[in-house]
């Protein structure tokens, strides 16, 4: 390790903070607005990423000196499809109710603009340790905001949290946020928050300096 | 294990027939690239402009590599590369086009000129035109929303102090601003004149004079004075005509209102600061 | 399958279940290439293009290939194989013919590659358990509802431009809250029953 490459440490704040993929990157946005009606769906698919996005990466970064250019984007998909075909077979034997909410969405990851990036960026130039770990950071930083935008929106629109009720006895929840509405509402706002944390930090900079 | 097998034979399969109908289909449907062109493109500054009347810098590039258009056709590049430009298309070089800036002919900023309501609308020029011209009095008025300089590709028009003013360096004249001003009261002079009549009111100067502290008045004094007769009042409004302006500067110097600029006036970075230039 | 049975299908997979505001989509081109009406119309007709060819190719593989061949659990590499490929075809196919439709319509082709949308609309002719010609038309109306969609996203847009919108949420965050709004107003939508 030479002394310029970044520490695990700061490669994970980077992930889950500077360059999440979905509230700084904007990529995926797809699977963030359609599973996150609840923070178990918005993990389970987290999770669904994150174990093709670490799979896929190790595979091409292991295959990049024998693709050739001209072809690269074709076998990229291909393998990263692959991979979402047994993630997909394996959630449909083993989780059926992560299956029924998520539906569509398995199969979808292989379009999902986070992993084709990743591949592109990182893992067709990186070692295959240094590519599982950039794939296990960015996948936790995909879980992280997709598990925030589902708690967020099951909070305010079901009352309950992994189905315990955690509002006010008298709380009517406001069923706009577990619908496609809400979903553009709560990123929305994220979105803002994550951008006046960043303005407001680079504001403190800026005045130290 | 014969199912993978079974199903890796099969994708094989498929795989090999879509390669195949791909490299058939490339084959087929190759289209011949012109190089000349390309390199040309490559010279240009690709910045899609259209000020050279061709849509955008690789038509124009294909249509000089065909002879159809001169190699000085574009605005935006210097005599080296015109000569680039010549080399590749086998042809012989030319001078640089004749350079053309644009030019707002209107200097009411917020202190000179009236305004005849408060506006709290879209910050758009198109937009406020159409609630009764605008808010400044003078109906020929710059409005001073930034419509032009939005729609400059050359960041080379900006509004200061109420009013839009050209950087002379940075403008190509491709006439986006001209276009997008819906006052039409930019226009396209030459690069090098030296003298323009920053004011485009269409009223007599007894009305101008209530619109704006220094409008036109259409005294015709700069016409009786011009040597050349460059200047004309046209109704209400004076205008050079840049064909035969000599520079002489004494159109400037016997105006009454002070509303002809000349070009000592540019500050350091080559926008003109009304507010310190007006000796009023 | 009656022409009753394929307008609901038409209706439907418009204004019911909206390819954007119910069924998320094509969200990424969606953000992406709103700002401009002119680009969310060019971007409209290239996805229709695309999309409404590619269900049918994806369909015709499906039932003559891979369910004879007991293979349908491979159907998400098959149908990603067809549909790059099949873009590819399209992009050679208008350079050399159609010259100005590619000047057109050029650009968008690589992007809609690695949409979702096209991919979604194939799986979801399979899970519908249409049969070819309402396979065409469900994507074919799902591709129009799409385009509906970006137009009039692509228009609030360039009005709310204009407008002064606090420092955090100018650009994305301003134009989600947009697309709310409008999901609210296609939510009218929602429990239509067609009486066909």
């Amino acid at each position: 390790m030479t002394n310029n490459k970044p520490t695990l440490k700061a490669r994970l704040f980077e992930g889950l903070f500077d360059k999440n993929p979905i509230l700084v990157q904007l990529l995926g946005t797809c699977p963030t607005l359609a599973t996150t009606t609840s923070l178990q769906n918005g993990f389970g698919m987290g999770v669904s990423a994150m174990a093709v996005l670490i799979l896929s990466n190790l595979l091409i970064s292991l295959l990049r000196k024998f693709i050739p250019k001209q072809v690269r984007i074709a076998a990229y998909i291909v393998i990263i499809s692959g991979f979402v075909t047994a993630v997909e077979l394996l959630i449909k034997a083993y989780l059926p109710e992560l299956d029924k909410s998520l539906g569509l969405f398995i199969p979808l990851i292989v379009v999902n603009c986070i992993i084709l990036a990743r591949a592109e960026a990182y893992a067709s130039k990186n070692g295959p340790v240094d590519s599982m770990l950039d794939g296990l950071f960015m996948g936790l930083g995909f879980t992280f905001a997709l598990s925030l935008l589902g708690a967020i929106r099951e909070i305010l629109g079901a009352g309950t949290l992994l189905g315990f009720n955690v509002m006010w006895p008298s709380y009517k929840p406001m069923l706009i946020f577990v619908l496609p509405a809400g979903a553009f509402l709560t990123l929305g706002c994220l979105i803002a928050a994550v951008n006046a944390i960043q303005n407001y930090a680079k504001k403190k900079s800026g005045g130290k300096q | 294990m014969s199912n993978i097998l079974y199903a890796l034979l099969w994708f094989a399969v498929i795989s090999g027939v879509l390669g195949l109908i791909l490299a058939f289909a490339s084959r087929l449907f190759a289209v011949k690239t012109d190089e000349k062109a390309e390199k040309i493109a490559e010279i240009l500054p690709g910045a899609n402009c259209g000020g050279c009347g061709y849509a955008g810098c690789s038509a124009l590039a294909a249509a000089i590599s065909e002879g159809k258009a001169p190699v000085n056709a574009c605005n935006s590049v210097s005599k080296e590369q015109i000569d680039a430009i010549a080399a590749i298309a086998g042809v012989a070089s030319a001078s640089e086009g004749k350079r053309y800036r644009a030019q707002v002919m209107c200097s009411g900023t917020n202190e000179l000129a009236q305004k005849k309501y408060v506006y709290a609308g879209i910050n758009d020029c198109v937009s406020a035109n159409k609630l009764a011209g605008g808010d400044k009095l003078c109906p020929n008025g710059c409005i001073g929303l930034g419509t032009c300089a939005a729609s400059c590709k050359f960041d080379a028009i900006h509004i200061i102090n109420g009013v839009a003013a050209v950087d002379y360096e940075k403008c190509r004249a491709c006439g986006a601003c001209v276009s997008a001003c819906p006052k039409g009261i930019i226009q396209l002079i030459p690069y090098d004149a030296k003298h323009w009549v920053g004011c485009s009111s269409r009223d007599k100067g007894a009305v101008t004079k209530n619109y704006c502290s220094v409008g036109c008045i259409g005294c015709k004094i700069c016409e009786k004075n011009c040597p050349s007769g460059a200047i004309k009042v046209d109704g209400s409004v004076a205008s050079i005509n840049y064909d035969l302006c000599t520079c002489c500067g004494i159109c400037e110097q016997k105006c009454p209102r002070k509303i002809i600029w000349s070009a000592r006036s540019q500050s350091e970075e080559g926008i003109i600061r009304f507010k310190q230039d007006l000796s009023l | 399958m009656t022409i009753g049975s394929l307008i609901g299908i038409l209706i439907t997979s418009i204004l019911i279940e909206n390819y954007i505001f119910s069924r998320f989509l094509g969200i990424c081109p969606f953000l992406g290439l709103s700002e401009k009406p002119s680009t969310a119309v060019g971007m409209g007709c290239a996805v229709t293009f695309v999309m409404t060819i590619s269900s049918a190719v994806t369909w015709l593989v499906y039932t003559f290939i891979l369910v004879p061949a007991g293979l349908e659990y491979l159907k998400t590499i098959a149908f990603i194989l067809i549909i790059a490929s099949l873009v590819q075809l399209i992009e050679m196919f208008l350079k050399k013919s159609v010259p100005s439709l590619y000047t057109a319509l050029g650009i968008y082709l690589p992007l809609i590659t690695t949409n979702c949308a096209i991919l979604g609309a194939a799986l979801l002719c399979i899970q519908n358990e249409y049969n070819l010609l309402e396979s065409i038309i469900f994507s074919f109306g799902s591709a129009v509802g799409w385009t509906m969609a970006i137009v009039i996203f692509a228009g609030v847009r360039a009005r709310v431009a204009f407008s002064e919108t606090p420092k955090c949420f100018k650009g994305t965050p301003i134009a989600l809250v947009t697309a709310c709004l409008i999901a609210m107003a296609f939510a009218g939508f929602q429990g239509v029953e067609l009486p066909f």
